[in-house]
């Protein structure tokens, strides 16, 4: 029997003309499946059908059939697929219930009305299989990112499910949560379950994969994981001019919380036309650092200084400050309150948003809100261009638009300072990297930085 | 310290300090319950719960104070045409308005462990288990204060950037729809997940069905025998109530009565310090 089995399965969300899936003929079958595909394709639509979400949480309509082992998707309700499909979402932020890891991955349990006395055993055997039986007694506030999305697959296992969906689950962790992530579902596989996931950066589980499907346009097709292909590295961006005068510097500067320094001794400064890129581990201050540049946080000590004009920062969560009806608004207030007369069509082009620039953004999808935050705030010409984590939980199509757009702003003058993990942009924009971390922040040599 | 031993333990507080008017009564509570969470929680988290305290309280007082003329020891008078506070101002309403300013204090600050002590799924797990699908969802939705909190900064300083600036109470739009927006959205994205998890799917257990340990049946004692041995003490007419009204006098004071709020120390030795 075929672990999935969907049918001209076509569906629309409340309120939308076009179906987000669109008569979707698809079988998938026992091992490791892939799903593919561009942002806003319908990848997390199809994947939510899986276990009935889609439609009974989001509602809308749906036409021809879904069958899950056998179940009928459209008429058995999520809370009774929820025995047979676990599912893990893409933020691990927002499905912790309880505040301790025993006690989170035993919640599916107590949903099933499984005896105490049976739980200790279930929960163990979850923790093993995901790979985290060592956090067993730990607080969940205290978890990593990567380490908090393995316990959801603990938590969606500890069900034993006959299938194990995953919607990106490491779209919003840095490289090495997304390793733990990524190790743990392989590990998952090898156990001999079934389980679909769609992932950006799933190269490591290429290998274990018994089936790849395409999700695009709301059309998904079956192909051979021979058929994929790794979408080659961001080409460096090319440069016309050379930096030009200091436009930030930061001098013997201490920044931190409460009086209490997380950086101290910083002595950096960028150039008109640079791009200085910030890397080093999670809650080494990378975050601080571009506060303090951007002027959202005074210093403890030391000096800050900006040449005179717009700053433009975009925060790590920039989708939180998405409130316009549109998102040719919401690119249309940063010029309004600037002063620019430019069109926000240029930007919205730039960043592959045109076709959606009349829709409501919080109605787009995760890939596409990020893009439609990132058009908002880098608007028009901005002076000092501040990026917090830009590239996180986008795929390689947007990267290579944000890339293309930061190097015309750099072009054009701006000073640019970025904070992430992604070394494909490091590769692509860094003039300099400054490595943050250990209460300190060190220039590496441009030589290290583009090796 | 279990969320049932506090929850007794305030009850009990609460009891006494509501069943009577006498001052000495709300004092020797107060002074119980000002002992437990000194031992259990230190002053410095208790800070700003105490400046709160003592602006509720200071406030009560002074309503009291200016609302009620009545009594016979007189301070001062403002003249009786002012609305409102025109008239006699007594030491006898002072006096009152001071008392229920204390069982404002007391009451407050005996609920106040837990918040002070607990997290909030220690509160839950003490509801009883016709409560537990509701307690569930409410513990759920606690795990997303602190995001609200961080994209409410996060949200006005990205703002502040796009040109944003704080011109009165509608300027504010801006930072909070975009706050309550995402706050919904977490919201129902916990929700999804909770029932991805098959919650509200059938009867439910609990993994955690916690027994009490003996220092949280010493406290529970304790509570209990407060509450009751207060109760007999104002059923024999021991624990008698004050009125400052028309004369102010000292409140009657009986030790047996005072016996029964010594009973609520017992935390003082059985709560250990939370960090």
């Amino acid at each position: 029997m075929a672990a999935a089995r969907l049918t001209r399965l076509t569906y629309w969300y409340p309120g939308q003309e076009r179906p987000a899936l669109d008569h979707v003929d698809l079988e998938l079958g026992d091992g490791l499946t892939l799903v593919v595909g561009p942002s806003g394709g319908g990848k997390s639509t199809l994947l939510r059908v899986l276990n009935g979400l889609v439609p009974h949480f989001h509602g809308g309509r749906i036409k021809g059939s879904a069958e899950v082992r056998g179940m009928d998707v459209v008429t058995t309700p999520t809370r009774r697929l929820a025995r047979d499909v676990g599912f893990v979402f893409q933020d691990p932020e927002l499905q912790t219930v309880y505040d301790t890891v025993r006690r989170e991955v035993a919640f599916g349990l107590e949903n099933l009305g499984v005896p105490p006395a049976k739980m200790a055993g279930l929960v163990d055997d979850a923790l093993h299989a995901a790979g985290v039986a060592e956090l067993a007694v730990r607080r969940i506030k205290t978890l990593s990112g990567g380490e908090r999305q393995r316990v959801a697959i603990a938590s969606a296992l500890v069900m034993r499910p006959c299938l194990l969906v995953l919607d990106e689950p490491t779209s919003q962790l840095d490289p090495e949560g997304a390793a733990l992530v990524v190790d743990a579902v392989g590990m998952v596989v090898d156990q001999g379950r079934t389980v679909v996931t769609s992932e950006h950066r799933f190269e490591n589980l290429l290998g274990r994969a018994d089936a790849l499907v395409d999700v695009a346009g709301g059309r998904a097709q079956t192909a051979g994981r021979d058929a994929y292909r790794r979408p080659p590295r961001s080409p460096r961006a090319s440069r016309a001019g050379t930096p030009g005068p200091v436009a930030w510097s930061v001098s013997n500067a201490a920044a931190g919380f409460g009086g209490e320094a997380v950086l101290e001794g910083v002595d950096l400064c960028g150039r008109a036309g640079e791009v200085v890129l910030l890397t080093g581990p999670n809650g080494g201050g990378k975050s601080t650092l571009l506060r303090l540049i951007a002027g959202a946080m005074a210093p403890i000590a030391g000096r800050v200084e900006r040449a005179p004009g717009r700053v433009a920062y975009l925060p790590q969560n920039p989708v939180a400050l998405l409130h316009r009806p549109s998102v040719r608004s919401e690119v249309e207030l940063t010029l309004a309150r600037s002063g620019e007369p430019e069109s926000p069509a240029g930007i919205l082009e730039a960043l592959g948003l045109s076709a959606v620039a009349d829709r409501y953004p919080r109605d787009l999808s995760c890939g596409e809100r990020q893009r439609a935050a990132i058009a908002a705030v880098l608007a028009g010409r901005p002076d000092l261009v501040l990026l917090d984590e830009p590239t996180r939980g986008m795929d390689a199509t947007a990267r290579d638009a944000l890339i293309k757009l930061v190097a015309r702003l750099r072009d054009a003058g701006s000073a640019v300072v970025l904070a992430t993990h992604d070394s494909d942009l490091e590769h692509a924009l860094a003039d300099r990297t400054v490595h943050v971390g250990g209460g300190r922040a060190v220039e590496r040599s441009p030589r290290l930085a583009t090796a | 310290m279990d969320g049932r031993s506090v929850a007794a333990w305030a009850a009990a507080c609460l009891f006494i300090v509501l069943s009577t008017t006498n001052p000495a009564y709300k004092l020797s509570v107060l002074g119980a319950v000002l002992a437990v969470l000194l031992v259990s929680a230190g002053i410095t988290r208790m800070r700003r719960l105490l400046l709160g305290v003592v602006a509720i309280a200071g406030f009560a007082t002074l309503l009291n104070f200016v609302s009620a003329h009545l009594g016979t020891t007189v301070l001062f008078s403002l003249p009786a045409g002012l609305p409102a506070v025109g008239g006699p101002y007594t030491l006898e309403a002072l006096v009152f308005g001071a008392s229920g300013g204390l069982t404002i204090a007391t009451a407050v600050l005996a609920a106040s462990p837990f918040s002070l002590l607990l997290e909030p799924q220690e509160v839950v797990a003490a509801l009883p288990s016709a409560l537990s699908r509701t307690g569930t969802a409410v513990a759920a939705s606690m795990n997303l204060v602190p995001a609200i909190s961080q994209s409410f900064v996060q949200v006005s300083e990205a703002q502040r950037f796009r040109g944003w600036k704080a011109r009165g109470p509608r300027s504010w739009a801006e930072v909070v729809v975009p706050v309550v927006l995402t706050s919904v959205e977490s919201s129902l994205q916990l929700a999804e997940s909770m029932e991805a998890r098959g919650f509200a799917s059938g009867s439910r257990t609990s993994a955690e069905a916690s027994p009490l340990g003996a220092s949280d049946w010493l406290v529970i004692g304790g509570a209990a025998l407060a509450a009751a041995s207060f109760a007999l003490a104002r059923l024999a007419g021991w624990a008698a109530d004050w009125q400052p009204y028309p004369t102010l006098g000292m409140p009657a004071v009986d030790p047996r009565a005072l016996l029964s709020c010594l009973f609520l120390l017992v935390p003082v030795v059985t709560w250990r310090r939370r960090a």
